[in-house]
Protein backbone atom coordinates (compact mmCIF):
# COMPACT_ATOMS: atom_id res chain seq x y z
CA UNK A 1 0.00 0.00 0.00
CA UNK A 2 1.47 3.62 -1.17
CA UNK A 3 1.78 6.05 1.60
CA UNK A 4 -0.67 9.07 1.46
CA UNK A 5 0.74 11.54 0.06
CA UNK A 6 -0.67 15.01 2.08
CA UNK A 7 0.83 16.95 -0.35
CA UNK A 8 -0.68 16.16 -3.77
CA UNK A 9 -2.54 18.96 -5.31
CA UNK A 10 -6.65 18.92 -4.53
CA UNK A 11 -8.54 16.82 -7.44
CA UNK A 12 -10.25 19.27 -9.37
CA UNK A 13 -14.08 19.08 -9.09
CA UNK A 14 -14.21 18.49 -13.32
CA UNK A 15 -13.12 14.75 -11.64
CA UNK A 16 -16.78 13.99 -10.17
CA UNK A 17 -17.86 12.53 -12.96
CA UNK A 18 -21.59 11.17 -12.65
CA UNK A 19 -22.32 7.30 -12.23
CA UNK A 20 -24.33 6.96 -15.38
CA UNK A 21 -22.78 7.11 -18.52
CA UNK A 22 -23.01 10.68 -19.47
CA UNK A 23 -22.93 10.48 -23.68
CA UNK A 24 -25.87 8.08 -24.12
CA UNK A 25 -27.51 9.94 -21.43
CA UNK A 26 -27.13 13.23 -23.54
CA UNK A 27 -27.63 11.59 -26.75
CA UNK A 28 -30.85 10.04 -25.31
CA UNK A 29 -32.47 13.13 -24.28
CA UNK A 30 -31.08 14.98 -27.23
CA UNK A 31 -33.19 12.28 -29.58
CA UNK A 32 -36.04 12.93 -27.32
CA UNK A 33 -36.92 16.48 -27.87
CA UNK A 34 -35.86 16.20 -31.54
CA UNK A 35 -38.53 13.82 -31.54
CA UNK A 36 -40.42 16.00 -29.33
CA UNK A 37 -40.38 18.89 -31.48
CA UNK A 38 -40.71 17.01 -34.73
CA UNK A 39 -44.15 15.88 -33.95
CA UNK A 40 -45.68 18.98 -32.16
CA UNK A 41 -45.09 17.72 -28.58
CA UNK A 42 -43.38 21.14 -28.14
CA UNK A 43 -43.84 24.20 -30.42
CA UNK A 44 -41.54 26.84 -30.22
CA UNK A 45 -38.68 26.90 -28.16
CA UNK A 46 -37.03 30.94 -27.96
CA UNK A 47 -33.41 31.38 -26.47
CA UNK B 1 -13.53 23.75 -3.71
CA UNK B 2 -12.60 20.07 -2.01
CA UNK B 3 -15.44 18.25 -1.25
CA UNK B 4 -15.53 15.94 2.15
CA UNK B 5 -18.51 13.50 3.11
CA UNK B 6 -19.91 10.19 1.46
CA UNK B 7 -21.15 12.54 -1.68
CA UNK B 8 -17.33 12.80 -2.67
CA UNK B 9 -17.12 10.65 -6.11
CA UNK B 10 -13.52 10.52 -7.42
CA UNK B 11 -12.88 7.70 -9.57
CA UNK B 12 -9.41 8.90 -8.83
CA UNK B 13 -9.87 7.90 -5.33
CA UNK B 14 -8.16 4.16 -4.57
CA UNK B 15 -8.41 1.81 -2.13
CA UNK B 16 -4.61 1.72 -3.06
CA UNK B 17 -3.73 5.13 -1.14
CA UNK B 18 -6.92 6.13 1.46
CA UNK B 19 -8.68 3.41 2.68
CA UNK B 20 -12.24 3.70 2.82
CA UNK B 21 -13.44 3.75 6.27
CA UNK B 22 -15.62 0.67 7.46
CA UNK B 23 -19.04 1.77 7.49
CA UNK B 24 -19.91 4.25 4.32
CA UNK B 25 -23.36 4.76 3.74
CA UNK B 26 -24.60 4.63 0.41
CA UNK B 27 -27.20 6.78 -0.88
CA UNK B 28 -30.35 5.26 -2.80
CA UNK B 29 -31.29 6.17 -5.89
CA UNK B 30 -33.90 8.65 -5.20
CA UNK B 31 -31.39 10.57 -2.84
CA UNK B 32 -28.88 10.50 -5.85
CA UNK B 33 -31.50 12.12 -8.07
CA UNK B 34 -32.59 14.90 -5.44
CA UNK B 35 -29.11 15.43 -3.95
CA UNK B 36 -28.48 17.05 -7.67
CA UNK B 37 -31.09 19.79 -7.50
CA UNK B 38 -29.48 22.25 -5.73
CA UNK B 39 -25.72 22.40 -7.88
CA UNK B 40 -28.53 22.14 -10.84
CA UNK B 41 -30.41 25.19 -9.70
CA UNK B 42 -26.95 26.54 -9.42
CA UNK B 43 -25.85 26.45 -12.57
CA UNK B 44 -28.92 27.58 -14.18
CA UNK B 45 -29.75 30.73 -12.09
CA UNK B 46 -25.90 31.41 -12.62
CA UNK B 47 -26.42 31.18 -16.44
CA UNK B 48 -29.85 33.12 -16.25
CA UNK B 49 -28.05 35.56 -14.39
CA UNK B 50 -25.52 36.08 -16.82
CA UNK B 51 -28.40 36.22 -19.56
CA UNK B 52 -30.07 39.09 -17.61
CA UNK B 53 -26.60 40.90 -17.47
CA UNK B 54 -26.11 40.78 -21.10
CA UNK B 55 -29.12 42.12 -21.57
CA UNK B 56 -29.04 45.09 -19.37
CA UNK B 57 -25.90 46.53 -20.38
CA UNK B 58 -27.11 46.27 -24.43
CA UNK B 59 -30.07 48.54 -22.89
CA UNK B 60 -28.56 50.78 -21.03
CA UNK B 61 -25.44 51.34 -23.85
CA UNK B 62 -28.34 51.57 -26.66
CA UNK B 63 -31.45 53.16 -24.81
CA UNK B 64 -29.84 55.20 -22.42
CA UNK B 65 -26.14 55.68 -24.30
CA UNK B 66 -23.95 54.57 -21.21
CA UNK B 67 -20.63 53.79 -22.04
CA UNK B 68 -20.66 49.57 -21.54
CA UNK B 69 -19.21 47.07 -23.41
CA UNK B 70 -20.54 44.68 -25.39
CA UNK B 71 -20.12 41.88 -23.12
CA UNK B 72 -21.90 38.16 -24.25
CA UNK B 73 -23.75 35.92 -21.68
CA UNK B 74 -21.31 32.80 -22.47
CA UNK B 75 -18.72 35.39 -20.57
CA UNK B 76 -21.00 36.63 -17.69
CA UNK B 77 -21.73 33.10 -17.21
CA UNK B 78 -18.04 32.10 -16.79
CA UNK B 79 -17.16 35.61 -14.98
CA UNK B 80 -20.17 34.55 -11.78
CA UNK B 81 -19.18 31.21 -11.68
CA UNK B 82 -15.38 32.51 -11.17
CA UNK B 83 -16.57 34.97 -8.59
CA UNK B 84 -19.05 32.58 -6.63
CA UNK B 85 -16.41 29.60 -6.66
CA UNK B 86 -12.89 31.87 -5.91
CA UNK B 87 -14.81 33.95 -3.15
CA UNK B 88 -17.57 32.08 -1.04
CA UNK B 89 -16.98 28.79 -2.60
CA UNK B 90 -19.27 26.20 -4.12
CA UNK B 91 -20.84 24.86 -0.55
CA UNK B 92 -20.81 20.77 -0.81
CA UNK B 93 -24.94 20.99 -0.93
CA UNK B 94 -24.47 21.74 -4.91
CA UNK B 95 -21.48 19.52 -5.53
CA UNK B 96 -23.70 16.70 -7.18
CA UNK B 97 -25.42 19.35 -9.58
CA UNK B 98 -22.92 21.07 -10.86
CA UNK B 99 -20.80 18.18 -12.02
CA UNK B 100 -23.80 17.64 -14.27
CA UNK B 101 -22.68 20.34 -16.41
CA UNK B 102 -20.58 17.87 -18.22
CA UNK B 103 -24.57 16.38 -19.22
CA UNK B 104 -25.66 19.70 -20.56
CA UNK B 105 -22.61 20.65 -22.41
CA UNK B 106 -22.59 17.35 -24.37
CA UNK B 107 -26.97 17.66 -24.83
CA UNK B 108 -25.54 20.96 -26.10
CA UNK B 109 -23.31 19.50 -28.71
CA UNK B 110 -25.57 16.98 -29.63
CA UNK B 111 -28.16 19.27 -30.21
CA UNK B 112 -25.61 21.87 -32.53
CA UNK B 113 -25.69 18.63 -34.88
CA UNK B 114 -28.83 20.71 -36.33
CA UNK B 115 -27.27 23.54 -37.40
CA UNK B 116 -24.99 22.08 -39.36
CA UNK B 117 -25.72 20.08 -42.72
CA UNK B 118 -23.96 16.47 -42.81
CA UNK B 119 -21.92 17.60 -45.82
CA UNK B 120 -20.51 20.33 -43.84
CA UNK B 121 -19.61 18.01 -41.36
CA UNK B 122 -17.92 15.47 -43.85
CA UNK B 123 -16.09 18.80 -45.34
CA UNK B 124 -14.97 20.52 -42.19
CA UNK B 125 -15.08 17.15 -39.89
CA UNK B 126 -12.51 15.35 -42.51
CA UNK B 127 -10.10 18.59 -42.88
CA UNK B 128 -10.52 18.76 -38.85
CA UNK B 129 -9.75 14.98 -38.65
CA UNK B 130 -6.46 15.54 -40.93
CA UNK B 131 -5.45 18.43 -38.78
CA UNK B 132 -5.55 16.33 -35.73
CA UNK B 133 -4.00 14.00 -37.06
CA UNK B 134 -1.02 16.33 -37.72
CA UNK B 135 -1.15 18.05 -34.17
CA UNK B 136 -1.09 14.53 -32.67
CA UNK B 137 1.96 13.45 -33.95
CA UNK B 138 3.85 16.77 -33.02
CA UNK B 139 1.98 17.00 -29.69
CA UNK B 140 2.69 13.89 -28.62
CA UNK B 141 6.30 14.02 -29.35
CA UNK B 142 6.95 17.42 -28.01
CA UNK B 143 4.79 16.72 -24.80
CA UNK B 144 6.80 14.11 -24.43
CA UNK B 145 10.36 15.07 -24.74
CA UNK B 146 9.54 18.33 -22.69
CA UNK B 147 8.91 15.35 -19.90
CA UNK B 148 12.06 14.23 -20.41
CA UNK B 149 14.29 17.75 -20.52
CA UNK B 150 12.07 18.73 -16.86
CA UNK B 151 12.48 15.25 -15.57
CA UNK B 152 8.48 14.52 -14.64
CA UNK B 153 7.88 11.28 -13.94
CA UNK B 154 6.79 9.42 -17.24
CA UNK B 155 3.91 8.14 -16.75
CA UNK B 156 2.58 12.32 -15.43
CA UNK B 157 4.38 12.96 -18.86
CA UNK B 158 1.75 9.85 -21.08
CA UNK B 159 -1.19 11.73 -18.95
CA UNK B 160 -0.34 15.13 -19.90
CA UNK B 161 0.95 14.20 -23.28
CA UNK B 162 -2.89 12.75 -23.76
CA UNK B 163 -4.68 15.59 -21.97
CA UNK B 164 -3.49 18.37 -24.15
CA UNK B 165 -3.25 16.35 -27.32
CA UNK B 166 -6.79 14.56 -27.65
CA UNK B 167 -9.45 15.85 -25.17
CA UNK B 168 -8.05 17.15 -21.71
CA UNK B 169 -9.66 15.58 -18.46
CA UNK B 170 -11.85 13.28 -20.43
CA UNK B 171 -9.19 11.57 -21.69
CA UNK B 172 -6.58 11.96 -18.90
CA UNK B 173 -9.81 10.26 -16.74
CA UNK B 174 -9.63 7.61 -20.09
CA UNK B 175 -6.23 6.96 -19.41
CA UNK B 176 -6.33 6.39 -16.27
CA UNK B 177 -7.39 3.36 -15.87
CA UNK B 178 -5.54 1.73 -18.79
CA UNK B 179 -1.97 2.50 -17.53
CA UNK B 180 -2.48 2.62 -13.79
CA UNK B 181 -0.78 6.19 -13.09
CA UNK B 182 -0.29 7.32 -9.43
CA UNK B 183 -3.26 9.14 -8.05
CA UNK B 184 -1.11 12.26 -7.72
CA UNK B 185 -0.44 12.02 -10.96
CA UNK B 186 -3.22 12.22 -12.71
CA UNK B 187 -4.86 14.85 -9.92
CA UNK B 188 -1.21 17.02 -11.38
CA UNK B 189 -2.33 16.23 -14.86
CA UNK B 190 -5.86 17.48 -14.40
CA UNK B 191 -4.70 20.49 -12.58
CA UNK B 192 -2.46 21.47 -15.08
CA UNK B 193 -5.08 20.89 -17.94
CA UNK B 194 -7.67 23.28 -16.46
CA UNK B 195 -5.07 25.85 -15.76
CA UNK B 196 -4.05 25.85 -19.16
CA UNK B 197 -7.86 25.98 -20.15
CA UNK B 198 -8.29 28.97 -18.05
CA UNK B 199 -5.69 30.65 -19.94
CA UNK B 200 -7.30 29.91 -23.22
CA UNK B 201 -10.08 31.21 -22.16
CA UNK B 202 -8.83 34.70 -21.72
CA UNK B 203 -5.76 34.82 -24.20
CA UNK B 204 -7.34 33.15 -27.48
CA UNK B 205 -10.45 35.62 -28.31
CA UNK B 206 -7.81 38.16 -27.87
CA UNK B 207 -5.08 36.68 -30.40
CA UNK B 208 -8.11 35.95 -32.73
CA UNK B 209 -8.87 39.69 -32.74
CA UNK B 210 -5.11 40.47 -33.20
CA UNK B 211 -4.91 37.99 -36.06
CA UNK B 212 -8.60 39.54 -37.45
CA UNK B 213 -9.31 35.84 -38.13
CA UNK B 214 -12.66 34.91 -39.48
CA UNK B 215 -15.05 33.34 -37.51
CA UNK B 216 -14.72 29.94 -39.02
CA UNK B 217 -10.73 29.75 -38.68
CA UNK B 218 -11.01 30.65 -35.36
CA UNK B 219 -13.64 27.86 -34.19
CA UNK B 220 -11.73 25.74 -35.85
CA UNK B 221 -8.22 26.74 -34.26
CA UNK B 222 -9.93 26.52 -30.65
CA UNK B 223 -10.97 23.33 -31.29
CA UNK B 224 -7.83 22.38 -32.71
CA UNK B 225 -5.79 24.15 -30.13
CA UNK B 226 -8.05 23.96 -26.38
CA UNK B 227 -7.45 21.13 -24.66
CA UNK B 228 -10.63 20.21 -22.71
CA UNK B 229 -14.07 20.07 -24.29
CA UNK B 230 -15.98 22.56 -21.98
CA UNK B 231 -13.34 25.10 -22.57
CA UNK B 232 -12.87 24.47 -25.98
CA UNK B 233 -16.43 25.16 -26.87
CA UNK B 234 -16.62 28.53 -24.33
CA UNK B 235 -13.21 29.47 -26.35
CA UNK B 236 -14.85 29.24 -29.49
CA UNK B 237 -18.07 31.18 -28.30
CA UNK B 238 -16.60 33.63 -27.17
CA UNK B 239 -15.62 34.70 -30.09
CA UNK B 240 -19.07 34.55 -31.87
CA UNK B 241 -21.63 32.37 -32.50
CA UNK B 242 -20.40 30.54 -35.75
CA UNK B 243 -16.78 30.20 -34.19
CA UNK B 244 -18.63 28.11 -30.97
CA UNK B 245 -19.95 26.13 -33.71
CA UNK B 246 -16.37 25.21 -35.57
CA UNK B 247 -15.02 24.67 -32.62
CA UNK B 248 -17.65 21.94 -31.56
CA UNK B 249 -16.95 20.32 -34.86
CA UNK B 250 -13.19 20.31 -34.99
CA UNK B 251 -13.32 19.38 -31.36
CA UNK B 252 -15.32 16.42 -31.68
CA UNK B 253 -13.50 15.40 -34.60
CA UNK B 254 -10.19 15.39 -31.81
CA UNK B 255 -11.94 13.78 -29.29
CA UNK B 256 -12.70 10.78 -31.95
CA UNK B 257 -9.13 9.82 -31.61
CA UNK B 258 -9.02 9.40 -28.39
CA UNK B 259 -9.48 5.63 -27.95
CA UNK B 260 -6.61 5.11 -30.30
CA UNK B 261 -3.96 7.26 -28.20
CA UNK B 262 -5.13 5.88 -24.91
CA UNK B 263 -5.02 1.98 -26.63
CA UNK B 264 -1.48 3.22 -27.85
CA UNK B 265 -0.06 4.59 -24.50
CA UNK B 266 -1.80 1.04 -22.46
CA UNK B 267 0.06 -0.76 -25.39
CA UNK B 268 3.21 0.65 -24.17
CA UNK B 269 2.91 0.75 -20.78
CA UNK B 270 1.28 -2.97 -20.39
CA UNK B 271 5.11 -4.14 -23.12
CA UNK B 272 6.74 -2.62 -20.04
CA UNK B 273 5.13 -4.54 -17.61
CA UNK B 274 3.71 -1.60 -15.84
CA UNK B 275 0.06 -1.86 -16.66
CA UNK B 276 -2.58 -4.58 -17.61
CA UNK B 277 -2.32 -5.90 -21.27
CA UNK B 278 -5.81 -5.01 -23.31
CA UNK B 279 -7.07 -8.15 -24.32
CA UNK B 280 -9.57 -7.07 -26.97
CA UNK B 281 -8.66 -3.90 -28.45
CA UNK B 282 -12.03 -3.15 -30.15
CA UNK B 283 -13.63 -3.68 -27.33
CA UNK B 284 -11.35 -1.24 -25.77
CA UNK B 285 -11.32 1.47 -28.43
CA UNK B 286 -15.45 0.74 -28.68
CA UNK B 287 -15.67 1.77 -24.97
CA UNK B 288 -13.11 4.94 -25.10
CA UNK B 289 -14.99 6.35 -28.27
CA UNK B 290 -16.64 9.52 -27.43
CA UNK B 291 -20.62 8.52 -27.92
CA UNK B 292 -22.11 11.37 -27.95
CA UNK B 293 -20.65 12.18 -31.54
CA UNK B 294 -22.69 9.82 -32.73
CA UNK B 295 -25.89 11.53 -31.55
CA UNK B 296 -24.18 14.87 -32.71
CA UNK B 297 -23.83 13.20 -36.15
CA UNK B 298 -27.79 11.11 -35.78
CA UNK B 299 -29.03 14.99 -35.30
CA UNK B 300 -26.89 16.25 -38.52
CA UNK B 301 -28.21 13.54 -40.89
CA UNK B 302 -31.67 13.99 -39.55
CA UNK B 303 -31.54 17.88 -40.46
CA UNK B 304 -29.76 17.30 -43.78
CA UNK B 305 -32.87 14.55 -44.91
CA UNK B 306 -35.18 17.48 -44.12
CA UNK B 307 -37.06 15.62 -41.35
CA UNK B 308 -37.33 18.65 -39.44
CA UNK B 309 -38.94 22.14 -40.82
CA UNK B 310 -37.01 25.54 -40.53
CA UNK B 311 -38.89 26.58 -38.00
CA UNK B 312 -37.88 22.90 -35.69
CA UNK B 313 -34.43 24.02 -36.65
CA UNK B 314 -34.29 26.69 -35.11
CA UNK B 315 -35.97 25.39 -31.68
CA UNK B 316 -33.61 22.65 -32.22
CA UNK B 317 -30.71 25.21 -32.06
CA UNK B 318 -32.47 27.64 -29.28
CA UNK B 319 -32.30 24.34 -27.11
CA UNK B 320 -28.23 23.97 -28.02
CA UNK B 321 -28.21 27.11 -26.66
CA UNK B 322 -30.45 26.39 -23.39
CA UNK B 323 -28.22 23.75 -22.82
CA UNK B 324 -24.43 25.12 -23.30
CA UNK B 325 -26.18 27.62 -20.51
CA UNK B 326 -25.58 25.41 -17.55
CA UNK B 327 -22.44 24.29 -18.92
CA UNK B 328 -20.78 27.57 -19.61
CA UNK B 329 -21.42 28.52 -15.83
CA UNK B 330 -20.42 24.83 -14.59
CA UNK B 331 -16.76 25.73 -16.49
CA UNK B 332 -16.85 28.83 -13.77
CA UNK B 333 -17.82 27.48 -11.02
CA UNK B 334 -15.51 24.40 -11.34
CA UNK B 335 -12.42 26.89 -11.89
CA UNK B 336 -10.32 27.17 -8.41
CA UNK B 337 -7.63 29.20 -9.14
CA UNK B 338 -5.97 28.70 -5.45
CA UNK B 339 -5.95 24.82 -6.62
CA UNK B 340 -4.81 25.78 -9.66
CA UNK B 341 -1.71 27.06 -8.91
CA UNK B 342 -0.98 24.90 -5.89
CA UNK B 343 0.18 21.96 -8.56
CA UNK B 344 3.90 22.49 -8.72
CA UNK B 345 5.57 24.48 -11.22
CA UNK B 346 7.31 21.95 -13.61
CA UNK B 347 4.32 20.02 -14.67
CA UNK B 348 3.02 23.41 -15.30
CA UNK B 349 5.65 24.71 -17.11
CA UNK B 350 5.79 21.51 -19.76
CA UNK B 351 2.30 22.44 -19.82
CA UNK B 352 2.62 25.45 -20.49
CA UNK B 353 5.67 25.56 -23.14
CA UNK B 354 3.88 22.39 -24.82
CA UNK B 355 0.36 24.36 -25.38
CA UNK B 356 2.22 27.51 -26.81
CA UNK B 357 3.77 24.93 -29.27
CA UNK B 358 0.44 23.74 -29.90
CA UNK B 359 -1.22 26.50 -30.23
CA UNK B 360 1.44 27.82 -32.99
CA UNK B 361 1.28 24.20 -35.22
CA UNK B 362 -2.55 24.64 -35.13
CA UNK B 363 -2.70 28.20 -36.13
CA UNK B 364 -0.17 27.56 -39.29
CA UNK B 365 -2.31 24.46 -39.94
CA UNK B 366 -5.83 26.55 -39.76
CA UNK B 367 -3.97 29.79 -41.33
CA UNK B 368 -2.85 27.50 -44.09
CA UNK B 369 -6.03 25.02 -44.56
CA UNK B 370 -7.93 28.86 -45.24
CA UNK B 371 -5.28 30.48 -47.28
CA UNK B 372 -5.16 27.82 -49.69
CA UNK B 373 -8.78 27.14 -50.07
CA UNK B 374 -8.47 23.76 -48.61
CA UNK B 375 -11.21 25.07 -46.16
CA UNK B 376 -14.28 27.00 -46.86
Amino acid sequence: MAPINNNRPALPPAAHRLPINVDLLAVGIALTLAALIRFGVIHQISF
Amino acid sequence: MTPTGPQRMTPTMSTQTIPLPATVRVPSTSQRIVSLFPGIALLFGIGMLGKLFEHTFTVLRTEHHWLMPQIEYVLWAIILGLIVSNSVGVHRIFLPGVATYELWLKLGIVLVGARFLLQDVLHIGGLSLVLVAVELILSLSVMTLLGRIFRLPPKLTSLLAIGSSICGVTAIMAAQGAIEPDEEDTSTAIAAILTLGAIALFSFPAIGHALHMGQQAYGMWAGLAVDNTAESVVTGALYGDEAGRFAILAKTARSSFIGFVVLGYAVYWASRGKAAVVENKALFLWQKFPKFILGFLAISILATAGFFTKGQLTSLSNLSRWAFLPAFAGVGLRTNLKDLVGQGWRPLMVGILGEIFIALVTLGLVFWSYGHGVAR
